[in-house]
């Protein structure tokens, strides 16, 4: 099932990334020559087409030490190819759409995503047969069974499919940590935003401005717990506790942006379009 | 401050091909011309490995390691082969560049007026300064 899963999650996020940038108008990801994930606008057809053409380039690719990313960039519009943890993702933007933000927001959420996945089902297929149908309705029934069989061993192993019944040592080792009956405590939701400028005469300079539909979640989140400041993290490990309040410019709400003072810029050394991960602070 | 012209060059090598020398210069001949030298400017610059300029009718080559001519040249038809066929499937229209970054190196792909050009660079190299220097 697991590359139900995989098809599923990638699917979801390629569309996402549509949502947040409409200047996308395909993309798909792909695997050693077969297709992971696509959204629903680009016929299999042109994949098979891109794909092909893609390895045609990668068979010649050695003079340059193999390939990793493709960008073409056309009159109307660019097809950017990078490699990611193995797999290919492929974006096709308008000519109006911002590169930098477009590799920004791919680069990071697709390995996330694929990071998280491997986690939670940490044995790939090896073969890198994928299918991109929905997963089947029974899939979760079939978790159950695996979970109940790994807390009790000596439950009859009869009602599991033959492929699960016999895991090997290392799968079982694998899948053993999964299974952890630890319950899981409440975390602060960490959440990946774009950096946006603030200043201004009256803009306090230990203050960021956060996206009101994320403050809406932390808030449907905790109840009546306030918040009133967030721990902010760059990707390279830096970090700051600051106060924040909602964005106020209107045109910013929704589009995951957080607007951050100069002086906390410098501190956290990041600048506008890069990202930083924001948590709330529960006290 | 002194410039090491020397060791730029030692292991290049220049191919010139031009089967229609005693021809009239058209258009063509003009563009190559001048994308020639634009490109030996560049080729001076810290980070760029060399270059493939082609032609209907010639081909100027100048690439750091000159046994493996035939690897790049074959690379580069491929690269802008396969752009094309993926430009027109999703309607791109004319390919303006296509940039190939490998592991080791990168190269920028242009095609301008029917004249390929394919500049092999460091990774860290400046492809965007090259690319303003050589577009129309």
């Amino acid at each position: 099932m697991n590359n139900e899963v995989y098809s599923f999650a990638l699917k979801s996020t390629l569309q996402e990334i549509q949502n947040i940038c409409p200047d996308v108008s395909n993309s798909f990801i792909f695997k050693d020559g077969k297709i992971l994930a696509k959204d629903e606008t680009t016929p299999e057809k042109d994949i098979d087409h891109t794909i092909d053409a893609f390895d045609s380039i990668t068979e010649k690719a050695d003079i340059i030490g193999g390939l990793e990313a493709v960008t073409i960039q056309g009159a109307n519009g660019r097809v950017n190819i990078a490699c990611m943890n193995d797999f290919y993702l492929t974006t096709v933007s308008s000519k109006e759409a911002d590169e930098k933000y477009v590799n920004t927001l791919t680069r990071i959420l697709i390995p996330i995503v694929i990071r998280l996945i491997e986690k939670i089902h940490p044995a790939l297929p090896e073969d890198g047969t994928f299918t991109t149908v929905e997963p089947e309705p029974v899939e979760p029934v079939e978790d159950e069974v695996v979970e109940e069989v790994a807390e009790t061993t000596e439950e009859s192993e009869s009602n599991m499919p033959a492929e699960e019944t016999a895991p090997t040592e290392d799968e079982e080792e694998q899948f053993a940590p999964e299974v952890d009956p630890e319950p899981l405590l409440p975390e602060a939701p960490v959440t990946q935003l774009i950096v946006e400028n603030l200043g201004g005469l009256l803009v306090p300079s230990d203050t960021v401005r956060i996206d009101t539909e994320v403050i809406a979640q932390w808030n449907d989140l905790y109840g009546d717990k306030k918040l009133h400041e967030v721990n902010l993290e760059t990707l390279s490990g830096k970090t700051t506790r600051c106060k924040f309040k909602p964005i106020k410019n209107s045109k910013q709400t929704g589009k995951g942006v957080i607007g951050i003072p100069e002086k906390i810029q410098l501190t956290l050394e990041t600048s506008k379009g890069e990202l930083v991960m924001v948590k709330p602070i529960v006290e | 401050m002194v410039k090491k012209k020397h060791s730029l060059h030692e292991t290049s090598t220049t191919v010139i091909v031009d089967d229609e020398a005693d021809v009239t210069p058209n258009e063509e001949d003009k563009v190559f011309t001048n994308l020639s030298q634009t490109l030996a400017e560049i080729r001076k610059e810290t980070g760029v490995i060399g270059y493939i300029l082609r032609s209907n009718t010639s081909a100027t080559i100048d690439l750091k390691e000159p046994e493996k001519i035939v690897e790049y040249a074959l690379f580069s038809s491929q690269v802008l082969d396969s752009s094309r066929e993926i430009s027109e499937l999703f309607k791109l229209d004319a390919i303006e560049s296509v940039l190939i970054e490998g592991k080791e190196t990168k190269a920028l792909c242009m095609d301008i007026d029917g004249i390929k050009i394919s500049i092999f660079m460091e990774r860290n190299a400046d492809h965007t300064d090259i690319l303003k220097r050589v577009s129309p």
